[in-house]
């Protein structure tokens, strides 16, 4: 601090002024200049108290618990939220810096912030609407992924009805939007494993009939992006019931197969992925191997010159000639 | 099979049946790199992460070359004015995201994933640059994308590029980014380089204090955000008509958590950048490395400034390496005559002494370098408009060279060391081609950079795999001597084939001939650096040796798998270069 400078606010002054500030700016009165101005200052000092500066360390434990506290109590976290279009571009880069590390706080093995965030949902719904706005999309889906570490809120989050609002996100036209909206969703289907396993055991009908849209995408970028978390998703042994689920529908089996023939290299590999599972599975019910059978001879042609010059990755070879013998050795079913 | 080369001759590739039995080969020198480094420098570089470096600086740096040329079909003032009344109209209308708002008009940059156009946006009636980054093409995954224009859409400062927005038609991302006019800082250095004596200096200090403020306040801005640049150099440097100096190129950059969040690394780990302008923590790659790095960077680009390269820009990228880290930080006289660059004083010295010191916490912040005194020489944007933008390339070049590069036919467009299509620079080709050969020879362009992507491209196929080999062109620029190769390696497919080519001495050069080997997809990019050295080193035998000497050469090969059975014998992960008599 400057010598002669005004002595440092305390956190309840500083939380106190920035309140006013949003709020005057919310109104939209005719100070708004000045309202702008007085937010960007105070969430300056607040993020240096956090962080300190290259001149001033980050402030003591006891002043970081209370300026928390003060967040608490004041609801400032939503407000600075719910008006975040309204502040200016760095201001909403300080907001999410803010509210990360307020929210990486810990007490021990408690996390003060999250409990808080727990008990006042509507954050996280205001953040996931983010994606809505342009202009603040990517400041909400830093502070988006940041919640989503941590299980209870990536919970509240995926068992919303908000959740299923994702599939609309990351198609967007802006590819940064769309992406970082995919990103989190990503976050929010792959972190925790059990939390998730359970979610789409639980959604499944619900969640993979959102996402055979995404796979049938217009948009590139998404299909081969939702195409490849498939993969993910089905190959992890947490989900080992929603694969077994997945690969007994026929109507999976053929886009799988129509994705293999995409004009796009990339696509199709990824569609390989997928494929293999329905026919690495030993006990294929009759509608799945009655489309493997009548396509027998074609599938095994067609892996014979698939992506032959990937000569150098073995794993995809000695599963690509798995899957030729598997195909080979096919036999109706008999009864 | 048959492949034209640039301006005469042709690859010509013939398969070679397996049991073929192999001519001589002198395997002594297999591994160029290993060639290269000098006992005692092993130990501290990591020739592994030197290789996964090469791919990654491929990545993104074609943007830097939409500086280099721009056509503006409507002329100078005119223009000028409407983008003005553009800039003022412009919040109202966002950037759209459909390819029909875009009037696409010259390329003005090609890299191995994308090509850079001029272009309008027709509902704002302003002109932008659009990057087509074909996704098929894009090796690396997504998120690294993603990562990239999150660095930029998340900067807002007049000295960092401007970002529009982005979306996706078919299998490309379009990327629109503002259109910076006046070429890369490196393009004005090298032209001026062209028309001028810049023996002792190629800017002077005003220019080059106004210049280099306007990059330590981007550099400030970029480090406060929490990103490292990793490429600060003046080829990725932008020039706006107006004076504008942006920082562009956001193809390493990295972001760097801050603040007390343990849980995400501090510093970095990745090698990348450029090796003349690279930090000697960078390449050590043991502690990691932060912000500093950029400074060193910059105090490298400071030099650049002033004697029109970087130093040890005549040194292959190892050697380069070698020799940052076990020298002493380079100065304005690393590698000068005494007294050729006296005419910069004291505070300047200081300036580049302050920034290039080993140790990274020696070295100023961005916000401190800006209170050093030798920016108080600093001017205003108008003054660079004429010390930078009026000497640039001129309006009209920009557009005969755009337009010539949209044709496309001619091998001026080629394939870098890192595998980055580009386009080379010389104005002529064909008939006056021996014409820009002599200029090309005058000039002393760096040939060692990792890339050759680093601005608007360079000539590489005249410039000379050692300064050697070029004193010995210039002695004797009339004597040319046709001498026939033939490379032979294995393919993609692992099919042997032969190259054969003709090797012109004063006309061709080493490194030339690889980067059109690589140019015409005969051979991997990785590659190009190994047969340029063991091609020089052939024919440097030739020529200097008075005994008849070993007319083949056998080396290991970069693009080897690490899993493959290596043989000299079969050349399985090896090449070999052959003189035909």
């Amino acid at each position: 601090m400057p010598l002669f400078g005004k002595s440092q606010k305390s956190p309840a002054e500083l939380v106190r002024s920035l309140k006013d500030a949003v709020t005057a700016l919310e109104r939209g009165d005719k100070k708004a200049e000045k309202a702008q101005e007085d937010v960007s200052k105070n969430l300056v000092l607040i993020k240096n108290m956090l962080y300190g500066t290259s001149d001033a360390e980050p402030q003591t434990d006891i002043i970081v618990a209370q300026l928390a506290q003060e967040l608490y109590n004041t609801n400032l976290l939503l407000l600075l939220i719910q008006n975040l279009n309204r502040i200016d571009f760095e201001g909403k880069k300080d907001v999410a810096q803010v509210f990360n590390n307020v929210l990486r706080r810990q007490i021990g093995t408690r996390s003060p912030t999250v409990e808080y965030i727990c008990t006042k949902p509507e954050i996280l719904f205001t953040l996931m609407s983010g994606y809505e706005h342009q202009e603040i999309a990517s400041n909400c889906g830093t502070m988006l992924r940041e919640c989503a570490r941590y299980e209870a809120l990536a919970k509240i989050m995926l068992y919303s009805d908000d959740f299923y609002n994702f599939f609309r996100y990351v198609e967007v036209s802006t590819f940064d939007i769309a992406s970082d909206a995919f990103s989190t969703f990503k976050e929010l289907l792959t972190r925790h494993k059990m939390l998730c396993a359970e979610f789409l055991e639980a959604n499944y009908d619900k969640v993979f009939s959102h996402y055979q849209r995404l796979l049938n995408s217009e948009n590139y970028v998404t299909r081969r992006q939702s195409l490849k978390l498939l993969g993910e998703l089905l190959l992890d042994r947490h989900n080992f019931s929603i694969m077994t689920r997945y690969i007994t529908n026929p109507d999976n089996l053929k886009l799988m197969m129509n994705m293999l023939k995409e004009k796009s290299r990339n696509i199709q590999f990824e569609a390989f992925h997928v494929f293999k599972v329905f026919v690495a599975n030993p006990n294929k019910p009759k509608p799945i191997l009655d489309i493997l059978l009548r396509n027998q001879d074609k599938l095994v042609d067609f892996l014979t010159k698939f992506h032959t010059d990937r000569s150098e990755d073995e794993q995809f070879n000695d599963e690509k000639a798995y899957l030729i013998k598997q195909i080979k050795e096919l036999k109706p079913l008999e009864h | 099979m048959e492949v034209k080369r640039k301006n005469r001759g042709i690859f010509r590739m013939d398969p070679v049946p397996e049991n073929t039995s192999f001519r001589t080969k002198s395997a002594k020198n297999s591994n160029v790199r290993t060639e290269i480094i000098t006992p005692g420098v092993s130990g501290v570089f990591r020739q592994k992460s030197f290789g996964a470096c090469d791919r990654q600086l491929s990545a993104f740096s074609s943007y830097v070359r939409a500086a280099c040329s721009l056509n503006t079909t409507a002329g100078g003032i005119g223009n000028l004015f409407t983008r003005k009344m553009a800039v003022s109209a412009n919040t109202s209308c966002p950037w759209p995201n459909t390819q029909d708002d875009y009037e696409l008009r010259d390329v003005i940059g090609v890299g191995a994933t994308a090509v850079v156009y001029g272009a309008l946006c027709k509902p704002r009636g302003e002109k932008c640059a659009i990057k087509r980054i074909n996704l098929e093409k894009w090796n690396t995954s997504m998120d690294e994308l993603l990562k990239e224009i999150q660095a930029m859409s998340s900067c807002n400062h007049e000295n960092v590029v401007t970002y529009c927005t982005s979306f996706v038609v078919n299998d490309e991302l379009w990327l629109v980014l503002r259109l910076l006019e006046g070429g890369s800082l490196l393009d004005v250095i090298k032209h001026k380089m062209k028309i001028s004596n810049c023996k002792h200096g190629v800017f002077d200090e005003a220019t080059i204090a106004t210049v280099l403020k306007e990059v330590l306040k981007g550099l400030e801005y970029f480090h406060s955000n929490g990103q490292i640049h990793r490429d600060i150099k003046a080829g990725n440097i932008l020039l706006g008509e107006d004076g504008t100096v942006q920082i562009a190129d956001f193809g390493v950059s990295a972001w760097l958590a801050t603040g007390r969040d343990l849980s995400r690394q501090k510093v970095r780990h990745t090698f990348v950048g450029t090796p003349c302008w690279m930090a000697p923590e960078v390449m050590e790659q043991d502690h990691g490395y932060d912000f500093k790095a950029d400074i060193w960077s910059f105090g490298i680009t400071a030099i650049e400034m002033a004697t029109g390269t970087a130093p040890y820009h005549k040194y292959p990228p190892m050697k380069v390496l070698m020799l940052t880290l076990q020298n002493d930080p380079p100065n304005l006289d690393t590698g000068a005559d005494k007294d050729q660059y006296k005419v910069y004083g004291k505070t300047f010295r200081k300036l580049i002494c302050d920034c290039l010191q080993k140790d990274p916490t020696k070295r100023p912040t961005a916000t401190e370098l800006l209170k050093h005194p030798f920016f108080k020489k600093a001017k205003d944007k108008k003054y660079l408009t004429q010390t930078l933008v009026a000497i640039g390339p001129s309006m009209e070049t920009r557009v005969h060279k755009a337009s010539k590069r949209q044709t496309g036919a001619s091998g001026r467009l080629h394939r870098t060391m890192t595998g980055e299509w580009e386009w080379s620079e010389e104005e002529d080709e064909g008939a006056n081609a021996t014409g820009s050969d002599e200029e090309a020879a005058d000039d002393k362009k760096p040939m060692n950079e990792l890339q050759r992507a680093d601005s608007s491209g360079s000539d590489n196929e005249e410039e000379s795999p050692e300064p050697k080999a070029n004193k010995v062109q210039n002695a004797r620029p009339t004597e040319t001597v046709v001498i026939n190769l033939v490379l032979r390696l294995r393919n993609a497919r692992r099919e042997l084939n032969d190259i054969r080519f003709e090797f012109i001495t004063g006309k061709d050069t080493a490194e030339g001939i690889a980067s059109e080997l690589v140019g015409a997809g005969l051979v991997d990019p990785q590659d190009s650096v190994p047969i340029s050295v063991n091609l020089a080193k052939l024919l440097e035998a030739q020529r200097s040796s008075l005994q008849p000497s070993s007319k083949t050469v056998t080396f290991h090969l970069n693009s080897a798998g690490p899993n493959e059975q290596y043989d000299d014998k079969t050349l399985v992960g090896f090449a070999q270069i052959s003189i035909i008599d």
